[in-house]
């Protein structure tokens, strides 16, 4: 484990010596401003038009209104995106033949697994930061809940983590990044889909299997935090998934050796 | 083994062994109790996918500072057993060991004392030489505190200090090959592996590297003396730097023996080459065709 932050530290370096960084950051950060804007621009709307009722006027607040809607269309933007980002971190080094001196280093290959992941995570980190950025404007000009804002950052900070831990097993998998960003997208909208996969699904709602699809899905977990509710079921729900995918993608890195 | 031990790093400590006692096969006995003075011993290493056998029974011990050619035809075996030395493959069966450590019991220490160039040269296209080679350093577990002046010395001993601070995707062949070399010797390993360091590469380029690759045998101070093992099929290669030939033929070690004692009845290593790898060899044909260019350079 004494070289995770190597590893970390190059794929990083990597990240930003290429495009890929600087094109995502930027095209996140027009994407989150005109979500943004769409949403406050929304808010507004809804403010006016409920000034004759004052009882509705009094329940229409920033937190439930504007930032849910804000941090909702986020986790779908970064759906999309996080494919493109880890895409790259195993088929790469693949293709640059560098897997073979990784192999024969005095690595471990959990030290190759984590460093990569921790690359990820503090790419997705700073996204979240950028989104967090915007939500701070709110604190300026108006008075939205401390409690509701950050737990919202911390459920897009743990989607986020969650889907570079897929993104990383998919890039482990195969040899083509097209191929790798494919699969990522495809079990990503899957898990998206899930709740409403197991309401009209083959197994009948209500049911065994129908739960554990409901269970496994991102959304299940993430609209509690995004409503303030910080609960250890949702938190350990993001920790299995986060390190099931770790662990599988573990033994895709090692199969190179027994295949 | 002890002295290994203790200097905990999985390096060979240089007063271990005294330069004259290189030659002699079981001189330095101090250095290692299973395999007396070797630094790289193969033992009955096989590798079989399904029913194909990919490598049988390759047995050999190399001793400190020798530079061994692994020879053989294309599909032989070569970069088989050389990824079960440097720990990338896992063996069917036998075992390797790597200045004294175990290569499946012990593979971090075993690992940490071997260079290796893959046939493509590992490397990052987007980072410069520099920050490359003391990425690897790091890896290789280089302490912090002597990591520049390794990188320092890779770059000097594989002339690529024009291009520290290149962008290695901007890179000619030759340039990409020496930068594949310095990651190999950039934490100063007591075994170097190298799998055919010039193929590919212009007869100028070629010259370039084997000069290289005899300079780090012959060790500048504060250097380790390095023990080589250099697959190719380039015979005149083979003349040009080794001592000992390991031919393989088939996925068997066919020849193991000096070079000079090889060619001491006047043959030429292009007829050796050819009695050991078309005698027993099913296409007898394709044996002659990949000895030729040897032959002929």
């Amino acid at each position: 484990m004494r070289h995770v932050a190597s590893v970390a530290g190059r794929e990083l370096r990597s990240l930003f010596v290429s495009p890929v960084a600087y094109g995502v950051l930027s095209l996140f950060s027009v994407l989150a401003g005109m979500f943004f804007i769409l949403d406050l621009s929304w808010f507004e709307q809804a403010l006016l038009q409920l000034q004759q009722y004052p009882d509705q006027l009094a329940e229409l607040n920033l937190n439930d209104l504007l930032l849910h809607e804000f941090y909702g269309s986020i986790s779908v933007v970064l759906l999309f995106l996080i494919p493109g980002i880890t895409m790259g971190l195993y088929t790469a080094e693949k293709a640059n033949g560098t897997e073979e001196l990784l192999l024969t280093s005095p690595l471990t290959i959990w030290d190759i697994v984590l460093g990569k992941f921790a690359a990820g995570a503090i790419f997705i980190t700073a996204l979240v930061a950028i989104v967090g950025l915007f939500a701070s404007v709110l604190f300026i000009y108006g008075d939205p809940e401390v409690g509701k804002t950050t737990s919202g950052l911390l459920g897009l900070l743990l989607t986020g983590w969650t889907y570079v831990a897929i993104g990383g097993f998919a890039s482990a998998i195969t040899r083509s990044q097209i191929v790798a960003f494919l699969i990522t997208l495809v079990v990503l909208v899957t898990l998206l889909l899930l709740p409403g996969i197991s309401e009209f699904g083959i197994a009948g709602s209500g049911s065994g299997v129908a739960e554990t699809l409901r269970w496994l899905s991102v959304q299940l977990h993430f609209d509690p935090l995004l409503n303030g509710l910080v609960d250890t079921a949702d938190l350990a729900y993001f920790a299995v998934m986060i390190g099931s995918f770790l662990v599988v993608t573990k033994a895709a890195v090692e199969s190179v050796r027994w295949r | 083994m002890f002295a290994n031990e203790k200097a905990g790093d999985g390096r060979i400590p240089r007063e271990s062994v005294a330069a004259d006692e290189v030659v002699g096969f079981g001189g330095d006995v101090g250095f290692n109790c299973i395999g007396v003075g070797h630094v790289i011993q193969a033992k009955r290493l096989t590798k079989r996918y399904g029913d194909l056998v990919a490598v049988e029974d390759i047995d050999f011990s190399i001793a400190r500072g020798e530079v061994v050619g692994f020879l053989g035809p294309n599909g032989a075996g070569k970069t088989t057993t050389m990824r079960m030395l440097t720990g990338f493959l896992p063996p069917t069966d036998g075992t390797a060991l790597i200045a004294g450590h175990d290569m499946f019991s012990d593979p971090i220490a075993a690992r940490r004392a071997i260079g290796y160039l893959p046939e493509t040269p590992p490397l990052y296209p987007e980072m410069r030489v520099e920050s490359f080679l003391a990425y690897v350093a790091k890896i290789k577990d280089v302490p912090h505190a002597e990591r520049r002046a390794a990188v320092d010395r890779a770059l000097a001993r594989t002339a690529l200090n024009d291009v520290r601070r290149q962008v290695i995707g901007t890179l000619s062949k030759g340039f990409r090959q020496r930068v594949g070399l310095a990651q190999a010797i950039v934490h100063n390993p007591p075994v170097l592996i190298l799998d055919e360091p010039t193929a590919g590469l212009d007869p100028l380029q070629i010259r370039e590297i084997r000069t290289l690759i005899a300079e780090l045998t012959a060790p500048s101070q504060g250097d380790t003396q390095q023990t080589v093992i250099l697959s190719t099929h380039i015979l005149a290669e083979v003349d040009a730097i080794c001592r000992r030939v390991i031919l393989i033929n088939q996925g068997r070690k066919v020849v193991d023996a000096p070079l000079s004692e090889l060619t001491a009845d006047g043959r030429t290593l292009d007829q050796v080459f050819t009695e050991h790898t078309a005698s027993d060899a099913a296409f007898p044909l394709e044996a002659a065709i990949v000895s030729g260019p040897g032959g002929a350079s």
